[in-house]
């Protein structure tokens, strides 16, 4: 393990090198530390690795070099690459990608593994009452608004208790009317969780509003703190 | 002629009620049968054979599709979601069987397997061995017609669950993954449930497929439903029983069909993902590379590779003596039937979609619907239905003639035993192979294009040779050359109502092979899956296109 890596740091990013094949790396250099419980924002113009940032995060590309650790846990880095699910990590699609063949309950309910069904049950309740969205709880995802589908996403990563939270352009297609008041409820949720949380957006004044601390990501180039 | 339009629409839907009359008419007479007396027929075979015949249907049906659904799954899933040595090759190679009709593959292994085969003598010599002094799996049982379906059939299910999973979204598949789920529960909690629908439409046609399979089970001596209904016609001369057990398939057929379209309905998904991007392909490490191409290998090579690998091998050295004679005669019968029977399909089809298109209402949607079914029909049910409504018109056009002119205008059989018989049975069985090309190639075009030709002063006639057919062409040719193979593989229902002294190319084979003479039709066999060929391009081409038009929507 990393001797700077720190259990103090919700996020630990050291000189993070990725690329597709032969093409120039889309990320290069890349480092950021992000204290426990605060919210992160990460600015950048389009195609600047900004979501390939949080894939790499979330486990689902593997970097050519560089480490990731969260609150001191060393994800990825010298070899070593922990599998997605194996991470203490949540992730919020762009597009939700909540399952459309489950009710909005049992999509929270996937990622739970411990405790009876009952004991699931309730806690997925106990979460979608948090969101705001207990009434809805038997409802199938496409008959939500975009905020409620949003919502129910954020209840569903929640439930497995990650130490990090991943969000991408979560407000993006939202429409201008109901976006302020979703930015509001759901930057509520997430600062209750007290858990740490990375928000990429494309939006200098979203991330203003919502980061405790922004990080501007230039197109291939050190990404450095703000 | 009719203002604004112009040109009337009644010939348009009056058509397509007729088109539907070829599927609704051997149906209906089929059905009718259950209120006819059979004088005990009926009540003997349900004493003697009928249990028999059920049970067998239901377990080959039942195993075929559980294998169908394992290996076309679990191939398709590994060519989609992961890169590994032979990759591009395999998911092409996976469609393969299709060009081999399940009886040419129930021919080949029978005789590759047999003992006198050349697997059992290489065996018995290596080893020194005695018959009887070891095992080898005999084809000629109900476990060797599951094999030779099950491997001959799976391609559809593949089919459906590869176009199913390039579809899919992949953040549903990594949300899954960051949700605490390993690559193999995302496989059966999220992949498999979100591609169910289209995985049950494959294994939907494997069952309809199986139960109407006359060839291989012929030849493994399995006594289905098929069989039986051909024995009770022909040994038994037992037209009505025959046509009581086509009945009774039937219904259960349809039911099934009832069954899947109810679950259909409840279970319609919706897309929550605005992006679609196409899943990537993880490489996998050397040991699960090599397993996975082994896993690809075994469906292709019981399915294509063994069987037509025999049947090349016998043409290339035995081979047929009287191969180039009796071939070529061959070879034109069944294209001929092949054109002529595509060309009214197709002619059918465009007026059944495009009646539906201009007057979309219930007479016409169900004139689409019946005329859809006819797929489910298995080949003997269908021939029944026609040999007895064709008979059925022979003798009223004889009564009719006699009563008017007296015994010496006797009119014999017209209908009956002519090629007309065999057209329209193609058409009963097949139309809804052009239909779904033809409504599918109509859907894509826009109903501006209708509303500008009507203002424009053009009917319905000709906005359609001018517009929408130029536009349909490639699905027309498409539809006819899936008509043309499935005519040219077709055997009970050809055996069935062929002319008396009429051969094809299946009928040869079928004859050639239940006279244990396979080499003499080994050459006429390659000919069939030669043939074949153009659905396996054809859906290979399919999944490319579908595979680009993702990979587009990923770069916008």
């Amino acid at each position: 393990m990393s001797n700077s890596a720190s259990s103090e740091h919700g996020l630990q990013i050291t000189d993070l090198r990725f690329g597709y094949g032969l093409d120039a790396p889309v990320i290069e250099a890349c480092t950021l530390h992000v204290p426990k419980a605060t919210v992160h924002g990460v600015l950048g113009c389009s195609g600047c690795g900004k979501t390939t940032l949080l894939r790499l995060i979330a486990g689902l590309e593997r970097p050519d070099s560089g480490s990731i650790h969260v609150e001191g846990i060393q994800l990825a880095g010298e070899g070593h690459h922990l599998a997605p699910e194996q991470r203490p990590v949540g992730m919020v699609f762009q597009d939700y990608a909540l399952f459309p063949n489950r009710s909005v309950r049992k999509n929270v309910m996937f990622g739970m593994s411990e405790g009876s069904k009952r004991d699931r049950m309730e806690q997925a309740d106990s979460l979608l009452q948090r969101v705001g969205l207990l009434d809805l709880a038997d409802r199938m995802p496409h008959t939500l608004s975009g905020g409620q589908q949003q919502r129910t996403a954020i209840a569903r990563s929640l439930a497995r208790r990650p130490r990090l939270m991943l969000l991408d352009e979560p407000f993006s297609s939202l429409d201008a009317e109901t976006r302020s008041e979703t930015r509001e409820e759901t930057m509520a949720i997430l600062r209750a969780s007290q858990v740490t949380t990375l928000v990429v957006t494309h939006d200098p004044a979203e991330a203003e509003l919502i980061a405790d601390e922004v990080t501007w990501l230039s197109c291939a180039q050190d990404a450095g703190r703000s | 002629m009719s203002q604004g339009g112009g040109g009337s629409r009644v010939p348009w839907v009056l058509g397509s009620c007729l088109a539907a009359l070829f599927v609704a008419i051997p149906v209906g007479v089929v059905l009718a049968s259950v209120f006819r007396s059979s004088d005990g027929e009926w009540s003997h075979l349900a004493q003697t054979r009928l249990g028999l015949y059920a049970s067998n249907t239901a377990i080959l049906a039942l195993s075929v599709c559980a294998l169908a659904a394992v290996f076309g799954i679990s191939t398709a899933w590994l060519v989609t979601m992961h890169r590994f040595p032979g990759r591009r090759l395999l998911s092409w190679a996976l469609l393969l069987p299709l060009a081999v009709p399940a009886y040419l593959s129930a021919y080949a292994l029978t005789d590759l397997l047999q003992f006198s085969g050349p697997l059992q003598t290489w065996m018995r010599e290596t080893f020194n061995l005695q018959a009887g002094e070891y095992w080898f799996p005999d084809m000629r049982t109900l476990g060797g017609a599951i094999t030779v379906l099950a491997f001959a059939l799976y391609p559809y299910v593949y089919f459906a669950a590869r176009i199913a999973f390039l579809e899919q979204s992949r953040s549903a598949l990594e949300a899954s993954r960051t949700l605490g789920r390993g690559p193999f529960r995302t496989f059966l909690t999220v992949a498999i449930p979100l591609a169910r629908p289209a995985l049950i439409g494959g294994l939907l046609l494997v069952l309809m497929e199986t139960v109407a399979d006359f060839g291989a089970v012929d030849y493994c001596a399995v006594d289905t439903f098929a069989t039986g209904i051909y024995r009770t016609w022909f040994g038994l001369e037992s037209q009505i029983a025959a046509s009581q057990l086509s009945a009774l398939l039937l219904s259960v057929l349809f039911l099934v069909i009832g069954v899947e379209w109810m679950l259909r309905r409840s279970n319609r998904y919706h897309r929550t993902a605005v992006r679609c991007s196409q899943p990537q392909a993880t490489r996998l490490g050397p040991v699960a590379g090599l397993l996975a191409m082994f896993l690809c290998l075994v469906p292709v090579t019981i399915g294509f590779l063994l069987p037509a690998g025999r049947l090349l091998d016998l043409a290339l050295f035995q081979g047929d003596s009287r191969a180039s004679e009796v071939l070529a005669e061959l070879v034109w019968t069944s294209a001929m039937l092949g054109i002529i029977a595509a060309v009214i399909a197709l002619i059918l089809a465009m007026v059944l979609g495009y009646a539906r298109r201009i007057r979309p209402n219930a007479l016409t949607g169900l004139a689409s619907g019946i005329s859809r079914s006819g797929y489910a029909i298995p080949g003997p049910v269908i021939a029944i239905g026609v040999l007895v409504s064709l008979g059925w018109a022979d003798h009223r056009i004889n009564d009719v003639s006699t009563s008017m002119f007296g015994d010496e205008a006797r009119t014999g059989l017209i209908f009956t035993g002519s090629i007309l018989a065999l057209i329209i049975g193609y058409q009963t069985r097949f139309l809804a192979v052009s239909l779904s090309f033809v409504e599918s190639s109509l859907l894509r075009i826009h109903r501006n294009l209708d509303d500008a030709a009507r203002t424009l002063g053009v009917g319905p006639a000709k906005a359609f040779l001018g517009i929408h057919l130029p536009l349909i062409r490639t699905g027309l040719i498409a539809g006819g050359l899936l008509v043309f193979v499935d005519v040219v593989k077709e055997l009970p229902m050809t055996l069935m109502l062929r002319p008396f002294n009429l051969d094809t190319l299946a009928v040869r084979v079928y004859q050639l092979a239940s006279d244990e003479r396979l080499e003499e039709a080994s050459t006429a066999a390659l000919a069939i899956i030669l043939v074949g060929f153009i659905p396996v391009i054809l859906l290979s081409r399919l999944i490319e296109r579908n595979r680009k038009s993702h990979q587009l929507k990923e770069l916008r």
